[in-house]
């Protein structure tokens, strides 16, 4: 059969759909919590902290902030966007369409990816209102953001097929990856820490990510933009592969 | 509910039509309730739904697991002129059910299975006239404390306290011998005020099946 892309139109549409019940939740939580980060970390604490790599702290966090939006909202929607349905059991109803694999994943994955990413630029807005920002390689800060969105949107599709409960869905955000991403430099530069923990730092994945978007804005990073760029992709690889295992073996789809 | 249709018509690569899905839920009663979210509605309105999505991408074969099953008498007898819109549309309908009067209301072809085996497949007034019986009743002038010698030959049965004659014949075999009965009848000076003849449904059937 050729290529559903009307099924991967009605996935979209349905996503959509689904997230306009909760758009106002949705669009002004983060949106709130980045404005109160900012005001919080960027001017009151950042008043006192000098500037880093000569970015104003403010500013400095933002991409940082990005990221963390970003990733918690890929994974949120796209662990949920297909947890749902196996828990409903409507789940059956796409599997036993003329929906391949590929489709589907393009469909779930692509929508959570957008909208993280257009959360991600929301966020970029919301900021620029408080502090000066510039951006000084437009092209390579969407391309991280849309690579990112793309990566951790799998990440979420894989916790919503492997999880057997609203705890376990739950779990991995909260327990994972915010604290990955505080700890991977959103509020500071990993060279201000203690040489050992600085080493631990090239072990937690979101630690290349934020220094890669860091770059795209203010050509300052703490690691360079190739081996950040290297390793977003290498992400991006490693879940496309468990998703693509997951589906050849059928696991916890067809059990 | 309109998401849902459309969200099941898209999944199957068809274009968007919003005529056929507006026909389809007007056909089963959704109508006012397209903007409505699915766990707002009753559960008839959700089965009903279901047949929707399951219609929603035109189907040539629609496979049905006990549609009617827990569903009021109204509402069981819509769905039935709905299957008989479809099935004179050309739709192939596979039905499972365990109301027999469905299937005997519905069905062209009858499959009956008894614990996973298929017993029969038949076309199905081809089922009830070779598996039905027949039977005459006879309401009787005078009542009979038994049936007369002259009668022994025939497959006849006292009811109603005498008051009735029941004949119980195959309506398969040409010649069921009516004719020669009621000229006994007559010889014997049995008379008989009324007289009527019933055939045994498809729920009769199905228990005599299964029960073999």
């Amino acid at each position: 059969m050729s290529f559903n892309y009307r099924a991967i139109g009605a996935i979209f549409l349905f996503e959509l759909s689904r997230s306009r019940r909760t758009l106002l939740q949705r669009l002004f939580s983060p949106v709130i919590s980045t404005a109160l980060y900012i005001i919080v970390f960027g001017a009151a604490v950042g008043s006192h902290i000098g500037d880093i790599s000569g970015v104003q702290y403010g500013a400095y966090i933002v991409p940082g902030l990005v990221m963390l939006i970003l990733l918690t909202q890929s994974v949120d929607h796209a662990s949920f966007a297909i947890y749902f349905p196996r828990f409903t059991g409507t789940i059956y109803e796409i599997l036993s369409a003329p929906v391949s694999y590929i489709e589907l994943v393009i469909g779930y994955v692509g929508f959570a990816a957008c909208k993280a990413v257009v959360l991600g630029l929301l966020i970029l807005a919301t900021a620029a209102l408080f502090v000066p920002l510039r951006i000084a390689h437009p092209v390579w800060m969407l391309a991280f953001l849309a690579l990112t969105a793309i990566a951790f949107s799998l990440l979420g599709f894989i916790i919503g097929l492997w999880a057997d409960g609203f705890e376990k869905l739950q779990a991995i955000p909260t327990l994972v990856i915010t604290p990955l991403t505080f700890l991977g430099g959103t509020f500071y530069s990993t060279s201000l820490l203690p040489p050992a923990w600085e080493t631990v730092t090239r072990f937690n994945p979101i630690f290349y990510l934020i220094s890669g978007l860091r770059w795209s804005f203010f050509e300052v990073a703490d690691v360079g933009v190739g081996v950040s760029l290297s390793m977003t992709l290498l992400f991006l690889v490693l879940c496309l592969a468990v998703v693509w295992w997951m589906f050849k073996t059928g696991y916890r789809l067809k059990a | 509910m309109w998401n849902a249709v459309s969200f099941s018509r898209g999944l199957f690569g068809l274009r968007a039509n919003p005529d056929y899905l507006s026909q389809v839920l007007k056909d089963l009663s959704l109508w006012d309730k397209r903007n409505n979210r699915i766990v707002t509605l009753s559960g008839g309105m959700k089965r009903r739904l279901m047949i929707a999505k399951a219609l929603a991408h035109e189907p040539s074969i629609l496979f049905l697991d006990e549609p009617t099953a827990g569903v009021d008498v109204e509402l069981r007898k819509d769905m039935w002129e709905i299957l008989r819109g479809l099935r004179a549309k050309g739709v192939t309908i596979i039905l499972t059910t365990h109301y027999i009067e469905e299937a005997e209301n519905l069905a062209d072809r009858v499959c009956v299975i008894n614990r996973g085996e298929i017993l029969l497949v038949e076309e199905k007034t081809e089922l009830m006239s070779k598996l039905g019986k027949k039977q005459m009743r006879l309401h009787l002038h005078d009542k009979l404390s038994e049936i007369p010698g002259t009668l022994s030959n025939y497959p006849l049965t006292l009811d109603a306290d005498g008051r009735e004659l029941v004949f119980t014949y195959d309506s398969q075999s040409e010649h069921a011998g009516i004719k020669a009965l009621l000229d006994d009848l007559s010889a014997s000076g049995v008379a008989f005020t009324d007289l009527s003849t019933n055939k045994s449904s498809l729920e009769e059937i199905f228990v005599d099946l299964v029960r073999r």
